[in-house]
Order: structure tokens, then sequence, then C-alpha cells
């Protein structure tokens, strides 16, 4: 019998409103085995509102606070602010946003956070949509895909500009612990949760969620997209410490080709051979900007 | 005026459904009306959409309590939506079902009206395995159940669906030659899903959503043949549902009320020991256990 790799314990509870093959739900549910009961969740308006809280239950065995979707940074400073008045050391305070409420709507908020060094962990899990409320176009959608406000038809051929980087947006407030995390990669994705529990100040973990019903694949491929999209350098994992030391957590050798992960969504159905080549070098430019970026330098 | 309501589970088509009855009706030269119930469209949860067909333009805009007709896409959803609520005297039921309607449990008694749509659907490869799409079978079969529009017309509406609208229009010619109509069989005290439990004091949602079931949203479930299994516990670690617990000796065993059949599982089983197999029934609603 194989030992297990992430912790046994689970603080999501089954039976919640997701849809199938939600990576997102698996997200959730890898993330509080890393925090554990003593953690309030903090969230906006987004998918996650709804899988959480099918009246009268709840899907978290932690504490929940619904918020407004523009608000999560400024509930986690409230929240640890009260925490701190009460006198509760022993709190994990986590904010969990989709990337609509944290690349665009609450974009302020999550800044006005990480430079009032709030300590609490910000997760914003990214389906790079707004699929809550029916799959529109969010700052986080990628270049090309389809959406309903982005559509396939006519002159409009799907999302024209490129993705937010909002991991970089969150470095510019340095010092502050980031990462990317990916289900896809439930070790790495435990430790990255385990290193910013064990940290003081604002932290921030992005997390790949592919979405079945928005990315229009079918619901048992999810983990495999997201190890595509890693691999292909789409998603690279890494994280920045405090210190500001990037280090990249996954290299497994030479990327793949990115044409395996788009072509398995039919979001990106209409891309051409030369809209997928492009893509392909933008994802390695990025990929070796990384490379540069990365403490020490790769061999 | 003559009211359709539909009942199915998102991803199956409801909606689609009711746009392509209204737009059948339009092409028959009728004023309709259709429009979805707003909710939680998570695929497989259920869904809701209407459809009003007059002679002459309707003014009312209120969802359908008291409907002619109710068309539901899915047999497990007779459990657990009140589907029959409302159902006027002299009314039709019409099921997306393989049995004759004599054995279709009916809280009231009702026409009722029966076609496998579902294999009809995957006989000519629409949608998924693990979700076919079965709207077109349906109003097929609607159409020769109730006369209220034409074969022609149904067919007709049949274009600007988003895949396979030959197949699409074979699927209602089927739906329209299988439709079997009779009696339910009345089960006076029927299974329905229960009201909430008023609001608890203190937090809102005190009640763990494992009180939930929801394995009727799927299809297809996961059969573990533990012959070939490695133990590997894979399979738990990327379940989304928490649907999979390890036994002591690190077996795993699914939770039949908390798997929605996504097939991550059996995809990401390296000795493929995991198979996705048709869902006999539902196992209860998406309700309180
Ligand atoms: C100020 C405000 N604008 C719009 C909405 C409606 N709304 C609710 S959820 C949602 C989608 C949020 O998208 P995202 O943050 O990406 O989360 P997802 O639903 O994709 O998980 C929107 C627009 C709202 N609740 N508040
Ligand atoms: S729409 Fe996407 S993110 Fe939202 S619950 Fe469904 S799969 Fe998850
Ligand atoms: S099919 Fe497998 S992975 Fe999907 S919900 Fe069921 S047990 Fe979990
Ligand atoms: S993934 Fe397959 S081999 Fe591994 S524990 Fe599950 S059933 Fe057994
Ligand atoms: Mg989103």
């Amino acid at each position: 019998m194989a030992k297990l790799t992430i912790p046994a314990e689970e603080y999501m509870y089954p039976g919640h409103a997701a849809c199938p093959g939600c990576g997102a739900a698996l997200a959730m549910r890898l993330l509080l085995k890393g925090l554990g009961p003593r953690t309030i969740v903090s969230m906006p308006a987004c998918c996650w509102t709804v899988i959480a809280t099918p009246y009268p239950t709840t899907a978290l065995a932690t504490g929940l606070l619904d918020h407004p979707i523009e608000a999560t940074g400024a509930s986690i400073s409230g929240l640890r602010a009260a925490a701190d008045a009460m006198g509760l050391k022993d709190l994990e305070i986590v904010g969990f946003a989709g990337d609509g409420g944290t690349a665009d709507i609450g974009l302020q908020s999550l800044s006005g956070m990480l430079e009032r060094r709030t300590d609490a962990i910000y997760v914003m899990y990214d389906n790079e949509a707004y699929m809550n409320t029916g799959i529109q176009r969010s700052g986080s959608t990628p270049a090309g895909a389809w959406t309903t406000t982005t559509p396939v038809a006519g002159a409009s051929h799907g999302k024209p500009e490129p993705k937010k980087d909002v991991m970089g947006i969150v470095r510019a407030h340095h010092p502050v612990y980031a990462a990317t995390l990916n289900p896809s990669f439930p070790e790495d994705f435990l430790r990255k949760v385990e290193r910013a529990r064990g940290l003081h100040g604002p932290r921030f973990l992005h997390v790949f969620s592919p979405c079945p019903p928005g990315w229009k694949y079918s619901s048992e491929r999810t983990i495999e997209l997201g190890r595509l999209a890693t691999d292909s350098g789409i998603f690279p994992l890494y994280e920045v410490g405090e210190d500001g030391v990037l280090s990249i957590t996954r290299r497994g050798g030479a990327l793949k080709p990115v044409a395996e992960y788009f072509r398995a969504q039919g979001r990106f159905a209409h891309l051409t051979e030369a809209e997928i080549a492009a893509i392909q070098a933008a994802a390695r430019a990025n990929w070796e900007r990384l490379l540069r970026l990365a403490t020490p330098p790769p061999a | 005026m003559l009211e359709v309501r539909f009942h199915g589970r998102g991803g199956q088509g409801a909606v689609l459904a009711s746009e392509l009855l209204a737009h059948a009706a339009f092409l028959d030269g009728k004023w309709p009306q259709s429009f979805p119930f707003f909710g939680v469209e998570r695929r497989g949860a259920p869904v809701t959409a209407y459809v009003r067909i007059d002679d002459r333009p309707i003014a009312l805009r209120t969802s359908i309590t008291v409907p002619d007709v109710v068309v539901v896409l899915e047999t497990g959803l007779l459990r657990t939506v009140p589907v029959t609520d409302g159902l006027r005297e002299g009314g039709l039921l019409l099921v997306n079902s393989a049995l004759p309607p004599e054995l279709i449990e009916v809280p009231i008694p009702v026409r009722t009206a029966t076609v496998d749509a579902t294999g009809i659907a995957r006989a000519r490869g629409l949608g998924s395995p693990t979700m076919p799409i079965v709207n077109t079978a349906m109003l097929g079969a609607l159409a020769r159940a109730t006369g209220v529009v034409s074969l022609d017309a149904v067919r007709g509406s049949i274009v600007h669906v988003p895949a396979k609208p030959r197949e699409n229009r074979e699927a209602a010619a089927d739906g329209f030659a299988a439709v079997r109509s009779g009696e339910g069989r009345h089960l006076p005290v029927a299974r329905r899903a229960e009201r909430a439990p008023p609001l608890p004091e203190g937090p809102i949602a005190a009640v763990p959503s494992s009180t939930l079931v929801t394995s009727s949203w799927r299809t297809l479930r996961p059969v573990i043949r533990l012959e070939k299994c490695t133990r590997c516990n894979f399979c738990w670690k990327y379940c989304p549902d928490d649907a999979i617990e390890l036994d002591p000796s690190g077996f795993p065993v699914i939770r039949e009320a908390h798997c929605k059949g996504c097939g991550i599982c059996a995809a990401e089983c390296p000795p493929k020991t995991i198979e996705m197999v048709l869902d006999a029934g539902a196992r209860g609603g998406w309700g309180v256990r």
C-alpha cells in the first residue's frame, strides 16, 4: 500500500454544488488539507459561494464568511483585525476569490491588503472567466479564448487581449510570498500551502482551476489538462519567497508543445495553426523570462 | 393557450429544448414564448424551463405553475423534484425512459408517455457518454404525444443547435416514432424532495453538505476492479468531490451517495482498473437525505 503523499484529513465535505470534475473544488479540498480546521475562509460572489452553500448546508468544516465581490482583501484585513482584538492567535485567515473577483473587480482591495501587510493568505482560483454568471471574459481570460462576451462569430475571434499578469502585480508589493499552484500536482500544491501557512504577513496563491463547462471539455480530463498546462509552459509552477527569490518548482525537461493543451478544449477550437504558433512563441518567451528570473539560474 | 414545463439536469439541454419547441410552434404559425427558471445551472443539477404556445400574442410573463404538459428529461427527477406539481387535469406527463408508461411511478393519476430518448441520443452520437443530449428526441416524442407542433416544425427548428443538426433531426424523428402513451403507475404517497428545515439560530449554514446526495447528477458511475488495484491512492487524491475513501488496508471505496461520475478517477488510475459504467438508476436526489 502506497504511503499518503498529502494529508488524510478532509475539511471540505462532499455533497457540494460544484459541477462534476470541477478543478476549483479539488483546489479547495487540497487547500484545506494544508490549512486545517482553525481557518476562516472569506469568499466573494463567485462559483465557490454557490458550491459551498446549498442551503441550509455548508461544504466547509472551517469558518465561512460571504462578502461582496470587490471586498476580499478588505474582508480578510478586517477578519485579522477582529481576531487580533479577540486574542485569537491560532486562526488562519484566508480569502478565496475567483479570477474576476481578483484580477478585475477586487484588485484595489487585494492591493490594499498586500500594502497594509495584512497577515492572511489570499487565494485566487483561476478558471479564466466569470463562470458563475455564465462564462464572461475576465482580465485573466487568455488570448484567443471563446467566452460568451468574446464570441467566435463575424469579426470576433475569441478574446483579443492577453491574460493579465496578476502574479506580477502581486510581486510589485514585495515583500510577499507568492506562488502558483495546480491541483494536478497535489504534493507541490500542499508543500506551497504549508510553506505559506508557516509565514506571516500577506501571502498570495494563484491556483489553476480547469472548468469543464466553461472551457468546454469532458469532465474526466481536468487533471490531464492541468498537467498539460504546466508542462507546456502555459501555467508554470513557481514561488517567490519574501526575500524575492524566485524558484521554479517543476521543470521536467523540455516544454511540451502547447497544441495538445489547446486542442483539448472547445473554447480554443476556432484557433488556426498560425494563432497556436503565436501562443507557442509567447509561452516559450514567458518560460525563458521565468528561467532568467529564477535563482539559482539553471545550469 | 398551452403551457409546457421542462424538467432536466444542467447539460441535458432542457433550456435549449424549450427554445426549440417555441421556434417549432412559431414555424407552425403560433405565438410562442420560452424562458428558463433562473437557478443553479450546474451540469447534472435540476433545471426547469417553460414554454407557452397560443394562437395569439401572449401577455402573461410569469413562470408556469399549472402546466398542461410536463416533460421530464430524466427518470431520476421523478423521485427528487415534484415534477407533477400543478399538472392540469387531463394533462400529460412525458418521461425519458425505456420503460412502458405503466411502469412509471407517478404521484397523481395522469396520462403518461415514455420514450427512450437516452438510447436514441446514444445511437445518434449526441452528447457525450457521461451526458447524452436527449432534448431533440424528447421534442419528437412531444410532437407525437400532444400534437401541439408538427414533426416537420420540430425538424425545422433544429437548425441553430450547437452541433450535429442532421443527427438531431433524425433523433427527433426517432422520438416521434418510438413514443408510447398510457397511464402511469399511481403511487399516492410519492417520495419527494423534503422541504429544507427552518433557518437555524446561530450560523446560517451549520449542516455539512455531506447530508446531501449528489450521485443523481451522474449518468456514469465508477466501478473498481480491486484485483488489479495497486493501492496507489491516485483516485482518492484527485477526486473533486471527496467521494472516495480509503479502507484500512488502503483500498479505495466509492461513496455512492456523493460521486458525481466525473470520470477523473478512471482517467487517472495508472493500471486502468476503474471502469465508468452506465448508472442504472439515480440514487436519490440533491435534497436532504
Ligand atoms: C459588484 C458585483 N458585480 C457583479 C456581480 C455578479 N457576479 C456574481 S459571481 C460573478 C462571477 C465572478 O467571477 P470570478 O470571480 O472569476 O469567479 P467564478 O464565478 O469564475 O468562479 C459575478 C460577475 C456581483 N456579485 N457583484
Ligand atoms: S462552472 Fe466551472 S468553476 Fe464553476 S462550479 Fe462548474 S466547473 Fe467549477
Ligand atoms: S467519478 Fe471518481 S473522481 Fe469523479 S466524483 Fe466519482 S469518485 Fe470522484
Ligand atoms: S488509482 Fe487505481 S490502482 Fe490506484 S488506488 Fe485507485 S483504483 Fe487502485
Ligand atoms: Mg472565474
